[in-house]
C-alpha cells in the first residue's frame, strides 16, 4: 500500500519506458532546457529555417495586402462555393490548436504526468494555429478594420448581432479559447521566466524576462494559489475546446445543406481535431527531440501514447464517416444519398478517396507497436493524417456547397493561386512563430520537469 | 471469498432472483390482457439493464487499455456486468415474439403502404434484424469470455503477458463495441420510429449506457465497502476518481444529448423535428424539463465538490438518483414513439424494471461470488 | 536595535523533504511570520506554514456565474427586448441557440477570475521584495530550497532564531536585507 497507486503492478511499471532519462538532478533538467535558451549558440539550422519561415510569413502579408486592396475576389470563392479555402483552413488551423489544450489540460486533470515534456509546446502551438485560424474569417469579411461589428454593442446603426446564428458563436468561442490559452500559457511560463530572469547573464536579457516574471520567488503560498489556479483553468479548457470545435462543427451543421447538417458532427468535429493536432504536435516533436537531443525528456513512451491517441481519434473519425454514409443511405433522403455519392463518383472523387486512405487507412498501421516506436514511419503517418485531414476539410466544405438541392446553381470551385498564396503563407508564419518560440522561451516546462525528478537518495521521508 | 460472505451472497441471489420472477410473472399474467403494453415495457426496461451489462464491458476493456487504480477496485464488478451478457441473450428472446406489436417495420401490410419503409426493408426486415441481433451477440459474449478468462488466468499466473494479452483483445474489443451497439441501437430503438434517423444515435447510447453503468458501480461498491479484502483497499481518491469519470460521462450525455436537440431544432426539418414535437409536447415535455433538472443540472452541481466526491455514502446516494433518472431518460426516449398523444405510465412500466433487474441482479451476484473481489494483480 | 533593519533570516536546503520539516519544525517551534520559497511546487508546504483556506476556488465559481448570467440576461434582451427579429419563424427567446455563447462567456469569465484572482491574491506583479537580496536566492528557481523567517514576527530572536536554523539541515543561514 505504501507504493503509488498509479502503475500498479512493479512487473508491469518496468516494462513501460521512463517519461525521464535517469541520473537528472533538479540543476541539470533546469540547465538542459534553459540552455536553449540562454547560452547555447543559436544553431545555424535555427537561422536557415528561420529565414525560410519568415519569408514566408512576408509571402503572408504580401497576400493579405494584396487582399485588402482589391477584394476577395481574389479568391475562388463563388456561388454556389461561398466557403473555400478560408473555411478549410480555418478549421483545419483551429483543429491542430485543440490538441494543444488536450495535452496540457485533459492529460493534466488524468493525472498522466509523461505530458509534461510536451505540454508547453503544444500548447505554444495552439496559440500560433488559433492565431493563423483566426486570419481567415478576419480577412474573409472583406473589411476586417470593422471586425468590432461582429461584437455585441449599442451602436449608431441600431443593429445587434444575431446571436441564433452559429457564426455568432463562432466570435465567442474563438476569441475566447484564444484569450484562455493564451493565460493558460503564459500562467504556466510564469516560474520558468523567473528562472530564465536568475540564469541570464546579460542585464537586458535579465530586465525582460523579470518584468514576465512578474516579481514570482517560489513562495510556498503562492505555489498553492497557483497550482489551484492551474488546476481549475485546466479544468475550464477541457470543456471548453471540446465546445470550440463543436461551435465550429455548428457552423456547417446548424444548416440544412445535405452534408453538413448531420447530427454527429460535433463529436466528430472534435475527434478530427484531436487527431489532426496530435499529428502536428509528432511532426514537429520528432524533428526537434532529435535536432536538439532531448530524448531524455521526451521519451519513446511519449511517442508510443501519441501514436495510439492518433489511432484512437481517427478511429473515431472512421466511425463519423461510416455514420455518415450509413445514414445517408437509411435516411432514405435522395439529397442526402446524391451528397454521398458525389463523394465518392463525383468530379472531387479522387480527393475523397485520397482522404478515405489517410485518414482511415493509413493508421492502421499504427495498430503495431513497431510502427508507433518507429519514428520515421511515426513522422510520415503524422504528416499523410495532417493531410487527411485538410481534404477531410475540403470535402465538407467544397463537395457540400458545390452540388446542392438545384441542379441548375451547380458549380465548381478552383482555389487560385492567391488562396495557394494565403495558405502557404500561414504554414510559414505558424512555423516562424515556433522557431522564435523555442529560441526565447523554454519549450519544455522547467518546473514541471522538476517534479518528475526523484528525490535525492535517503533523504525523501514521505 | 470466504463462506460467510458466499451465503451472504447467496441469500441476497435468491432474493433479488424471487423478487424479479414474481414481478415478471404478474407482468406475464398483465401480457394476456394488454400484450401490445407487456412488449412495449419489456423493451424499456431490457434496454436498461443490457445497456448496465454493455458498458461494464465496454469500461473493463477502456480499464485495460488506460490503466489506473480506480479501475482495479471496481474491475470485479464490471467483469461480472459483462459476464451476465449471455443471460440477457436469452432475455432477448420473449422480446422476439412480439416483433410486430413493437415495430412498423415488422408489419408487412404497413411496409407495403410506405415508400420510405419499403426503401429501408433491405435493411429492416425481420430475418436480418434476428441475424444482427444474433451477430451483435456472439461478438459481445465470446469478448466477455475472453475478457474473464483470461482475467482468471491473470489471478492465477500472475503473468505479465496475460496483461498483454488483454491489452491487446481490448483495442480491437472497443471497436468492434462501438459499431455493434451503434447498430443495436438503431436497430432495437431509433427503428421504432423507422422515418426518424440521427447519425449521433449510438454515442448517445453508449454515453448513457456508461453513465448508468458508473453509477451501477459506485452503489454497489458502497454495499461492498465494509467487506473484507474491500475495506483494506478503498481509500477516498478512489471516490473521487469514480465521481469525476461519473461527472466526466454526466457531462457527455448532456452535450451529446444537447448537440443532438440544438442542431434537429434549428434544422427544424420536417424528417427529424416530429422526433422532439412528439418527445416536447404536454407531459412528455415535462418530464423532458425534469430531465434537464435532474439529469444534469442536480446531478453536475453536486458532483463539483470535492466533499461530495470524496464520501462514498453520499457519492452512491447521488448515483442512486443518477441511476433512476437513466430510467426516465430511456423511457422519455423509447415510450413517445407508442403514445404520442401524452405522457402515460402504464404499472408494466414500473414493474418490469424490477422483473428483468432482479433476473440480471442474480446473474450478476452468482458471477461475482465466484472470484475474489478484488483481482490480484495489485495496483489499487 | 539590530534586528529593526532586517527584513528576516534565511535559510537554505538542499531538497523539499528537509524544507518540508523544517517548515514544520518553525511551525511547531511558534513562529508564524515565515514564508517558504522553492523551485517547483512542494505538496503539504503552504499547510506546514499553517496557510488554512485557499478562496481561489470561490472566486472561480463567482467568475463563472457572472459571466453565466451575463451573457444569458444580454443575448435574452437582445432578442426578445432590444432587437426582436423574426428568423425562419423561430421564438425570439430562442434558449437553446442562446446555450452556446453562455457556455462561452461562462467559461471566459471563470478563466478571467482563475488568473487574476491568483495574481491579486499572490500581490503579483510585484517589482521589489526583499527575499531577492539573499545573495544565493536565485537558486530558488534553480536547484535549492529556502526558508525565511521574518523578523515583524513576535518570536524573532536574532539568536535564537538563527541557532534554530542552523540546528536544521540547512546549508547556511543569510540575513536578509528590508
Amino acid at each position: 500500500m505504501a507504493k503509488e497507486g498509479q502503475s500498479g503492478n512493479p512487473a508491469v511499471a518496468e516494462v513501460e519506458a521512463p517519461v525521464i532519462g535517469p541520473g537528472h538532478t533538479y540543476a541539470s533538467v533546469t540547465d538542459k532546457i534553459s540552455s536553449i535558451v540562454l547560452t547555447r549558440k543559436t544553431p545555424r539550422a535555427w537561422w536557415i529555417g528561420f529565414t525560410i519561415t519568415f519569408l514566408l510569413t512576408m509571402l503572408l502579408l504580401y497576400s493579405i495586402g494584396n487582399l485588402l486592396v482589391r477584394g476577395v475576389g481574389l479568391w475562388g470563392v463563388n456561388v454556389p462555393v461561398g466557403w473555400g479555402f478560408d473555411i478549410i483552413n480555418f478549421v483545419w488551423w483551429i483543429g491542430i490548436g485543440h490538441a494543444g489544450t488536450l495535452i496540457s489540460a485533459i492529460l493534466l486533470l488524468l493525472r498522466q504526468e509523461w505530458r509534461t515534456s510536451i505540454n508547453r509546446f503544444a500548447e505554444a502551438m495552439t496559440l500560433f494555429a488559433v492565431a493563423n485560424a483566426a486570419l481567415y474569417p478576419l480577412m474573409h469579411m472583406g473589411r476586417p478594420w470593422l471586425a468590432y461589428w461582429l461584437l455585441p454593442y449599442p451602436n449608431t446603426m441600431g443593429t445587434w448581432p444575431q446571436p441564433r446564428s452559429p457564426l455568432v458563436w463562432d466570435v465567442f468561442a474563438v476569441s475566447t479559447y484564444a484569450l484562455v490559452s493564451f493565460l493558460f500559457w503564459f500562467i504556466g511560463l510564469i516560474p520558468d521566466l523567473a528562472t530564465l530572469r536568475d540564469r541570464a547573464k546579460n542585464r537586458f536579457v535579465k530586465i525582460v524576462y523579470g518584468i514576465l516574471a512578474m516579481g514570482w520567488r517560489g513562495s510556498a503560498i503562492h505555489w498553492q494559489r497557483y497550482e489551484t489556479a492551474y488546476l481549475l483553468l485546466a479544468g475550464l479548457a477541457t470543456p471548453l475546446v471540446v465546445s470550440v470545435h463543436t461551435v465550429v462543427s455548428f457552423d456547417f451543421s446548424i444548416g440544412i445543406i445535405p452534408g453538413w447538417h448531420a447530427t454527429i458532427f460535433p463529436p466528430y468535429f472534435v475527434a478530427g481535431a484531436i487527431y489532426a493536432g496530435f499529428a502536428m504536435v509528432l511532426t514537429l516533436t520528432i524533428p526537434i527531440r532529435s535536432y536538439y537531443g532531448l530524448e531524455d525528456f521526451i521519451t519513446m513512451r511519449h511517442v508510443d501514447n501519441m501514436g495510439k491517441i492518433l489511432l484512437a481519434t481517427g478511429l473515431i473519425v472512421a466511425y463519423g464517416y461510416m455514420m455518415e454514409t450509413f445514414m445517408a443511405w437509411y435516411s432514405g433522403s435522395k439529397y442526402e444519398q446524391y451528397m454521398i455519392l458525389n463523394r465518392m463518383q463525383g468530379p472531387y472523387k479522387t480527393l475523397y478517396w485520397a482522404l478515405i486512405v489517410c485518414n482511415v487507412v493509413v493508421p492502421q498501421l499504427l495498430w503495431s507497436q513497431r510502427v508507433r516506436r518507429n519514428l520515421i514511419a511515426l513522422w510520415i503517418i503524422s504528416l499523410v493524417v495532417g493531410v487527411g485531414m485538410w481534404l477531410e476539410r475540403f470535402i465538407i466544405v467544397v463537395v457540400s456547397l458545390h452540388r446542392d438541392f438545384l441542379p441548375s446553381a451547380w458549380g465548381m470551385y478552383r482555389p487560385t493561386a492567391w488562396d495557394w498564396s494565403t495558405y502557404i503563407g500561414t504554414l510559414g508564419f505558424f512555423l516562424a512563430l515556433l522557431f522564435l518560440f523555442i529560441r526565447f522561451l523554454p519549450m519544455i516546462s522547467i518546473f514541471e520537469m522538476r517534479t518528475l525528478v526523484p528525490h535525492p537518495a535517503g533523504k525523501a521521508r514521505h | 471469498m470466504n463462506g460467510g460472505a458466499v451465503a451472504e451472497f447467496d441469500r441476497f441471489r435468491r432474493r433479488v432472483l424471487a423478487a424479479g420472477a414474481v414481478a415478471l410473472a404478474v407482468c406475464a399474467a398483465g401480457a394476456a390482457g394488454n400484450p401490445d403494453q407487456f412488449f412495449r415495457s419489456y423493451l424499456f426496461a431490457y434496454l436498461f439493464w443490457i445497456g448496465i451489462a454493455l458498458g461494464c464491458f465496454a469500461i473493463v476493456m477502456l480499464h485495460h487499455l488506460v490503466g489506473g487504480s480506480w479501475g482495479v477496485v471496481i474491475r470485479r464488478l464490471l467483469e461480472s456486468g459483462a459476464g451476465t451478457l449471455p443471460v440477457m441473450a436469452v432475455l432477448t428472446l420473449p422480446l422476439l415474439a412480439g416483433l410486430p406489436r413493437l415495430y412498423v417495420w415488422a408489419r408487412p401490410e404497413a411496409v407495403a403502404g410506405d415508400e420510405l419503409l419499403r426503401h429501408k426493408a433491405p435493411y429492416l426486415n425481420v430475418p436480418f434484424f434476428l441475424g444482427r441481433l444474433a451477430f451483435y451477440f456472439a461478438v459481445w459474449i465470446a469478448l466477455a469470455y475472453w475478457l474473464n478468462k483470461w482475467s482468471d488466468e491473470q489471478d492465477r499466473t500472475l503473468r505479465p503477458e496475460v496483461k498483454t494479452r488483454l491489452q491487446w483483445l481490448s483495442g480491437p474489443g472497443l471497436v468492434l463495441y462501438g459499431l455493434t451497439v451503434t447498430f443495436a441501437s438503431v436497430d432495437l430503438v431509433m427503428s421504432l420510429e423507422p422515418h426518424w434517423f440521427s447519425t449521433i444515435y449510438g454515442i448517445l447510447f453508449m454515453t448513457g449506457e456508461a453513465l448508468a453503468t458508473i453509477a451501477f458501480v459506485i452503489v454497489a461498491l458502497w454495499l461492498l465497502a465494509d467487506r473484507k479484502p474491500m475495506s483494506d483497499v478503498l481509500r477516498p481518491t478512489h471516490f473521487h476518481d469514480l465521481g469525476n469519470l461519473m461527472l466526466a460521462f454526466l457531462m457527455l450525455w448532456a452535450y451529446v444529448s444537447f448537440s443532438q436537440f440544438l442542431i434537429i431544432w434549428s434544422g427544424n426539418l420536417p424528417e427529424e423535428i416530429p422526433w422532439y414535437l412528439r418527445r416536447l409536447s404536454g407531459g412528455w415535455g415535462w418530464m423532458a424539463a425534469a430531465l434537464l433538472v435532474f439529469h444534469f443540472v442536480v446531478p453536475f452541481v453536486l458532483l463539483l465538490s470535492r466533499y461530495n466526491k470524496q464520501r462514498l455514502r453520499i457519492l452512491a446516494a447521488i448515483a442512486g438518483g443518477v441511476l433512476l433518472v437513466r430510467l426516465v431518460d430511456l423511457f422519455w426516449i423509447v415510450m413517445p414513439a407508442f403514445h404520442s398523444g401524452g405522457l402515460a405510465v402504464h404499472w408494466m412500466d414500473v414493474l418490469m424494471p424490477v422483473g428483468i433487474g432482479g433476473l440480471w441482479l442474480a446473474a450478476f451476484t452468482w458471477q461475482l461470488k465466484r472470484r475474489p473481489l478484488l483481482p490480484a494483480e495489485g495496483g489499487y | 536595535m539590530e534586528s529593526t533593519r532586517l527584513y528576516g533570516l534565511m535559510a537554505e536546503f538542499d531538497n523539499p523533504a528537509d524544507l518540508l520539516a523544517a517548515a514544520r519544525a518553525a511551525y511547531a517551534e511558534g513562529y508564524r511570520k515565515m514564508d517558504a520559497y522553492s523551485p517547483m511546487p512542494v505538496h503539504g508546504l503552504a499547510e506546514a506554514l499553517g496557510v488554512q483556506k485557499n478562496p481561489l476556488p470561490l472566486i472561480v465559481l463567482l467568475g463563472g456565474l457572472v459571466g453565466c448570467l451575463t451573457a444569458f440576461g444580454m443575448l435574452w434582451a437582445i432578442e426578445t427586448i432590444i432587437y426582436p427579429l423574426n428568423v425562419g419563424g423561430r421564438p425570439f427567446n430562442s434558449w437553446p441557440a442562446f446555450i452556446p455563447i453562455t457556455f462561452e462567456t461562462t467559461i471566459l469569465f471563470a478563466a478571467l477570475a482563475a488568473v487574476l484572482g491568483m495574481l491579486a491574491l499572490n500581490g503579483l506583479p510585484q517589482p521589489y521584495h526583499p527575499v531577492f537580496n539573499a545573495p544565493r536566492f536565485a537558486l530558488a528557481t534553480h536547484n535549492r530550497f529556502f526558508l525565511c523567517i521574518e523578523a515583524s514576527d513576535p518570536k524573532f530572536d536574532l539568536v535564537a532564531t538563527r541557532r534554530f536554523l542552523e540546528n536544521l539541515p540547512s546549508r547556511e543561514v543569510v540575513e536578509v536585507a528590508p
